[in-house]
């Protein structure tokens, strides 16, 4: 173990093993943000805290993102042009880094020290490379739970390292307020095995109950930070489960009696209304299937305890428990006002039937004006609490956006799961991957739940019996890894970001959900060899191919059986998904090479379509480049009948024939509005557009042939624009590193472009003039580019980098062009601006359902300002 | 003391078969319990000695007649699992046929009696095949509180407190008794809130009650009844099997919210440990165990329950109670605890009669008016009321959970 000679051993690495994905995602969005050290800061900055449970021990550990300070001149440009100034752009207090949340076994404790010593976490802190051992030796980590006492000596010891007791329910109020706070859907409410996601303002949040649910129960009135009470509980709780479950069946384990509930039938140990009155009580409003008395049917019969089946005892236990707890808490709301109930503690661990069990009581004791909730950290409440109780971590003030949860290969293992060693690098997880692969179906084919809507009528009903295995931790399982990025904004040109969801469609329905989870199986044996061929198709790249493979399979099949898994799930995050998968098996860019054809392609015969253009008048010109924009939106890598397509013909024949194609009217054909927003009618000339934002889609075609000449059009009209990309590869869209390099190479043939192009900053080698300032060139109206702060193919207006943000401030005209960014999502959100959305439909089923129409069919949607 | 005060005892074995003239049952899932009525045999009809001075019978002072009738209210009680002995008591007793017009021909005919309670229509056909007896179902709440309010509002004792072994009579003016919370712990909990004379409606209940401690009672020890068990639980100590507050914080208070190191954090959270098995607890931890659990939580619930519908009283009945002193004391202290002090449990005299009781009042007294009949009273009421003369004499604490008999008087309106 952590003997002084080994520690130098692992100080010498250049760096902390900080993660399993920390590797591979270089030049990863958060870690491109120039993110602001405060200088003295960072020895202090805490990073780990503990709680340590009679059963569990919680870690949450946080490692900061590489700190990249990106002061090209182009950024310096850019930030002039869009009033960010070094300096007082908004400081960020704290740094970019990511959340871990990871479990262990109290009685493997061993397990636990060996995790913390290996990814350096007990050595204060992530500068720990160049702290010296007598720092180590004075590591302080926060800690709460009873075994924060009980094992204090042990870390001293082993990690050399004082743990720091925090009062418990401090810690569980904190870690609450927090998740709620700063956890988009953190909350959801789970009735007849269902569950919902609720977005919680965090504005109203408070007063609420909290009920952890323990081996006994607290109740707590929180009224705001720090502030909170715990005004009643009860004895009946986890550990009155546990203890009468261990006397009464031979259970070991309280996952073991647990299991058994799932295949109980209650009635044979519960007195049930009918039971009493042969029939339904219907006076008071109680049906025949009514427990009117558990355990009470144990009276009526001679049997020995060994005459029943354990599995009804459990599941009666469970019942009685839960339905007791959701009762009194329900009370207590009520005592207090409190309209919201929020439960967590070890006894739940995301079981569907304790959930509905609690779900039930309270929404039977209220007559369904209250609802139980319950948190998707719910086990880490405390552990995040201990960390939250660190004087300097700067999270105070977190903000929803400012969070992007990703699921890893491994973190809905580590993040739920308590598991073996930590995996140090992607070899070792590769490894991982392919054992799983030969312990069979285990992670392809996860356990099933009870299917929704058999496991509920909450307390009452009896569930099927159907699942062999039940899932007990489902929900706990399914912590990802929380990515703070500070710098991410609420794009602000949303008329309401409350009321804004991104997805346009709902994949709670299951059938739409087998439908897209189909086509990206389909889709996936394509996107490996793209990716392995991008590698240069090496034996590594295969590996890590295949291995990307199965963890994206393995992330279907899991959604498949369980799609609130990662909570809630929309199409932009199963695509997003998959591109961070990608990037996991450090697969940077997949389309890297087909994307650089495919523009340089483009850029060849980019003259001889400006040159038609300009040929042509003013009213044609536009309809032109529209048709341009939806002509070469047909190069999309994502879609599947595209793909087909790119066999038969080259970019530019293809370009051509859809071109020709383009029939008006389109199914959605909003463009004579926004023809007379941009030319007037008769001798009204309106006035031009201040400053567009185009949030451009692929590469190649279209971006070279579809927007750039859009984007040149509105330039020559004397708008300035800004073309926004990706911050990170997604299939084949075009990024924002890789736009300044196409406008370049465009400018050559077009002169508008080039002034616009140095007046942005982008042509940064021909611009020492302007940087100087000292020569008076043309007035041109700028050309720029900043990045989305997204790295898949839709787009979350939630949550969207700063330098959008600032580009929005001044923008009056927004053009959203293709499937991901303006069908998937955001067809039918509102712009406090000018707002186009332009596509091509790619797929025949959402073209059906979106725009009752076809494959390729068409949408031009034009929305004027709200 | 008022020298009309009733001889209560256990008198069952003085009954004659002649003088039982009235008989009501509440069949519960655990006990089936008997309120019938016998005349006292020195008891002269229409006699006009002694009388009531009882204030708080239903009916006004004015209006009242002298007792037409004179006798005792018996209540006895089986195991419902045993209803075969309940059957042989009401066939030895003669019970059924105090009501039957023509005794001289037992069994001749069908005789009906009021029952209440799940087993009034459970066991329905086992009182009609082996003893021509019809039981007329009375709706169990409805007994419930007329059972109740007919006690509370006659019987001048029938209200204790009970805290740290201290029996506490509590006199309720009549006119003051609306609303009140009766909780009544049979198998399960019901609560009802009561505010007058047929209006009630219940407003909660939980599943966790009487049934809930008898039923993981008998599974966890080798108990052969209910009574074993409530002895058991005397004698044990929860600390072996409970998870205190001071084992969590190191046997101190967790002062910070208001909770001692004795109380309980979590019920059986100490039957976790993984090197000791169930025949390693002694039974008598394990019933104490329960018991507190039981009774804290119906305390808690209920005083949760008066809270939220602003009852200022609470009584506690059902035979779960028994007026067993610690269960008592166990729901006294939840509801001392949760209020702060602000309320107070209150029990019942005659808790687990409550249902018999109202199932009685609900009858027609057709048996008695025969009975008055045969007596050749001058004048047969057309309406017969209850009144129980004398004020309780209490018995041993804690032993009146058995048969016992209250002397009462019947009038006529």
């Amino acid at each position: 173990m952590a003997t002084k000679g080994s520690n130098s051993i692992h100080r010498s690495s250049s760096r902390p093993l900080l993660d399993l994905s920390k590797a591979e995602i270089q030049g990863n969005v958060e870690e491109k943000y120039p993110t602001i050290l405060l200088p003295n800061q960072s020895d202090d900055l805490s990073h780990l805290a503990l709680d340590i449970g009679g059963s569990l021990i919680k870690l949450v550990y946080f490692s900061r993102h590489e700190d990249q300070s990106t002061n090209d001149k182009r950024m310096k440009i850019l930030k002039d042009k869009l009033g960010i100034l070094n300096g007082n752009r908004r400081s960020y207090p704290i740094l970019g880094g990511r959340l871990h949340f990871v479990k262990f076994e109290t009685n493997k404790i061993n397990e636990c020290l060996e995790f913390i010593y290996s990814k350096k976490l007990h050595c204060g802190g992530w500068e720990s490379h160049h702290s010296d051992s007598t720092n180590d030796q004075n590591a302080v980590i926060k800690a709460t739970g009873g075994g924060a006492f009980k094992f204090a000596d042990l870390f001293k010891e082993r990690l050399g390292i004082s743990l720091d007791k925090e009062d418990e329910m401090d810690c569980l109020v904190a870690g609450a307020n927090f998740l709620l706070k700063a956890i988009r859907h953190e909350a959801y409410t789970h009735m007849e095995g269902q569950k919902e996601f609720i977005q919680i303002d965090p504005n109203d949040l408070f007063p609420y109950l909290l009920v952890n649910i323990g081996s006994g129960v607290s109740m707590i009135k929180v009224d705001g930070n720090g502030k909170f009470e715990r005004v009643s509980g009860t004895n009946v709780g986890g550990g009155t489960y546990w203890g009468l479950g261990r006397l009464l069946t031979n259970c070991s384990s309280f996952d073991e009696l647990l299991e058994l509930s799932q295949k109980g039938d209650n009635r044979t140990t519960d007195m049930l209304v009918g039971d009493i009155y042969g029939t339904d009580y219907p006076k008071i409003g109680l049906s025949a299937s009514t427990i009117a008395s558990s355990f009470g049917k144990a009276t009526l019969e001679n049997k020995e305890l060994e005459e029943y089946r354990p599995e009804d005892i459990s599941l009666s236990l469970l019942r009685m428990i839960s339905y007791n707890i959701g009762q009194i808490s329900y009370l207590n709301a009520l005592r207090f006002g409190l309209k919201r109930i929020f439960f967590g503690g070890f006894f739940i661990r995301g079981h569907a039937y304790t959930m509905d069990a609690i779900s039930f009581a309270v929404h039977f004791w209220s007559k369904g004006t209250a609802q139980a909730m319950f948190l998707r950290h719910e086990g880490f409440l405390g552990a995040l609490g201990a960390f939250m109780s660190y004087e300097k971590h700067g999270l105070d003030d977190l903000m929803v956006h400012q969070f992007v949860e990703r699921f890893p290969m491994g973190a809905p293992y580590t993040g739920g799961k308590i598991h073996g060693p930590p995996l140090r690098n992607l070899n070792e997880k590769i490894s991982w991957m392919e054992k799983f692969l030969q312990k069979g179906t285990e992670i392809t084919a996860p356990v099933p739940m009870t299917p929704p809507g058999t496991t509920g009528l909450g307390g009452f009903e009896v569930p099927l019996s159907k699942g062999s295995t039940l899932r007990s931790d489902a929900s706990a399982l399914n912590v990802g890894v929380l990515h703070l990025i500070p710098t991410l904004e609420v794009f602000p040109l949303l008329v309401d970001p409350k009321m804004y969801e991104p997805n346009t469609v709902d994949l709670s329905d299951h059938s739409e959900l087998e439908y897209w989870l189909t086509i990206l199986s389909e889709h996936l044996p394509d996107l490996v060899d793209k990716a392995v061929a991008s590698e240069g198709g090496t034996d590594d790249s295969k590996r890590r191919g295949d291995a990307f493979a199965r963890a994206f399979s393995a992330h279907l099949a899991r959604l498949m059986e369980e799609p609130a898994a990662y909570g809630k799930l929309g199409l932009a995050n199963l695509l997003e998904m998959r591109e961070e998968c990608l990037r996991e098996f450090q697969f940077v860019d997949a389309y890297r090479s087909i994307k650089q054809r495919e523009n340089e392609a483009s850029l060849a015969v980019l003259h001889d379509l400006l040159m038609e253009l300009d040929s042509l008048d003013e009213e044609t010109r536009l309809l032109t480049l529209i048709e341009g924009v939806l002509a070469a939106n047909i190069f999309d890598w994502g879609s599947r009948a595209c793909v087909d397509l790119y066999h038969k013909g080259t970019i530019i024949e293809i370009y051509r024939m859809s071109r020709n194609k383009m029939q008006r009217p389109w199914r959605v054909d909003d463009f004579d509005a926004f023809k007379e927003r941009m030319l007037g009618s008769g001798d009204k000339k309106p006035l031009p557009h201040g400053r567009a934002l185009l949030f451009v889609d692929n590469s190649g075609a279209d971006i070279v042939l579809g927007m750039l000449p859009l984007a040149r059009e509105l330039l020559r009209r004397g708008t300035e624009v800004v073309l926004v990309g990706n911050s990170l590869p997604a299939l084949n869209d075009v990024t924002a590193m890789e736009l300044p390099d196409i406008v370049a190479e465009a400018a050559k043939h077009c002169d508008i472009l080039r002034r616009a192009a140095e007046s942005g900053g982008l042509l940064v080698d021909a611009m020492t003039n302007t940087l100087d300032g000292s020569k008076e060139k043309l007035p041109s109206v700028a050309l720029m580019v900043v990045e989305n702060g997204c790295g898949s193919p839709c787009i979350d207006f939630r949550q969207v980098s700063s330098e959008l943000a600032a580009a929005a401030k001044d923008a009056d005209l927004i053009i959203l062009e293709g499937m991901g960014r303006s069908l998937h999502t955001n067809l039918y959100a509102q712009f406090k601006c000018d707002a186009l959305k332009l596509a091509m439909v790619k797929n025949q089923r959402l073209a059906e359902k979106l725009v009752q129409g076809n494959i390729y069919d068409c949408v031009c949607k034009y929305e004027p300002a709200y | 003391m008022d020298p009309r005060r009733a001889e209560t005892g256990k008198n069952s074995d003085q009954i004659q078969s002649g003088h039982v003239y009235h008989l009501a049952l509440d069949i519960g899932g655990s006990l089936a319990k008997l309120v019938y009525f016998t005349k006292n045999d020195e008891h002269i009809v229409g006699s006009e000695k002694k009388k009531s001075p009882m204030k708080a019978s239903g009916i006004s002072n004015s209006s009242r007649n002298s007792p037409v009738l004179n006798g005792r209210l018996n209540f006895k009680k089986f195991e419902t699992s045993k209803i075969n002995d309940c059957l042989e008591f009401i066939n030895s007793m003669k019970l059924h046929l105090g009501g039957c017009q023509q005794p001289e021909s037992p069994g001749s005919q069908t005789i009906t009696i009021k029952a209440t309670g799940g087993g009034a229509y459970k066991y329905a056909d086992l009182f009609k095949e082996k003893f021509r007896i019809s039981l007329d179902k009375e709706d169990e709440m409805d007994c419930l509180v007329a059972g109740a309010n007919f006690l509370l509002e006659t019987i001048h004792q029938e209200a204790f407190t009970y805290m740290g072994n201290q029996k506490q009579f509590v006199w309720i003016d009549k006119n003051d008794l609306y609303p009140y919370l009766l909780v009544n712990i049979g198998s399960g909990v019901g609560m009802i809130k009561v505010e007058g004379d047929g209006k009630f409606e219940r407003v909660s209940g939980t599943s966790i009650g009487g049934g809930t401690f008898w039923g993981l009672g008998k599974l966890l020890t080798k108990c052969k009844s209910f009574d074993e068990l409530l002895d058991l639980s005397y004698r044990g100590n929860n600390r072996a099997v409970d998870m205190l507050v001071g084992d969590i914080y190191g046997g101190m208070d967790y002062s910070k919210i208001g909770l001692s190191s004795t109380t309980i954090a979590s019920s059986f959270g100490r039957a976790i440990s993984e090197n000791k098995e169930r025949d390693d607890y002694k039974p008598e931890d394990i019933a104490r165990s329960l018991l507190r659990m039981i009774s804290n939580n119906i305390g808690q619930i209920s005083y949760l329950t008066a809270l939220r519908f602003g009852l200022k009283r609470i009584f506690f009945g059902g035979f779960f109670i028994r007026r067993h002193p610690f269960t008592m004391d166990t729901l006294s202290v939840a509801v001392n605890f949760w209020s702060k002090g602000e309320a107070k449990a209150m029990f019942l005299q005659h808790e687990g009669f409550l249902g018999a009781v109202g199932a009685f009042m609900s009858s027609d007294k057709h048996g008695l008016k025969e009975l008055l009949a045969n007596q050749k009273v001058e004048r047969p009421p057309s309406k017969l009321s209850f009144s129980l003369d004398q004020t309780q004499v209490p018995q041993q604490d804690g032993e009146l959970n058995g048969d016992e008999s209250i002397e009462c008087s019947v009038y006529g309106a």
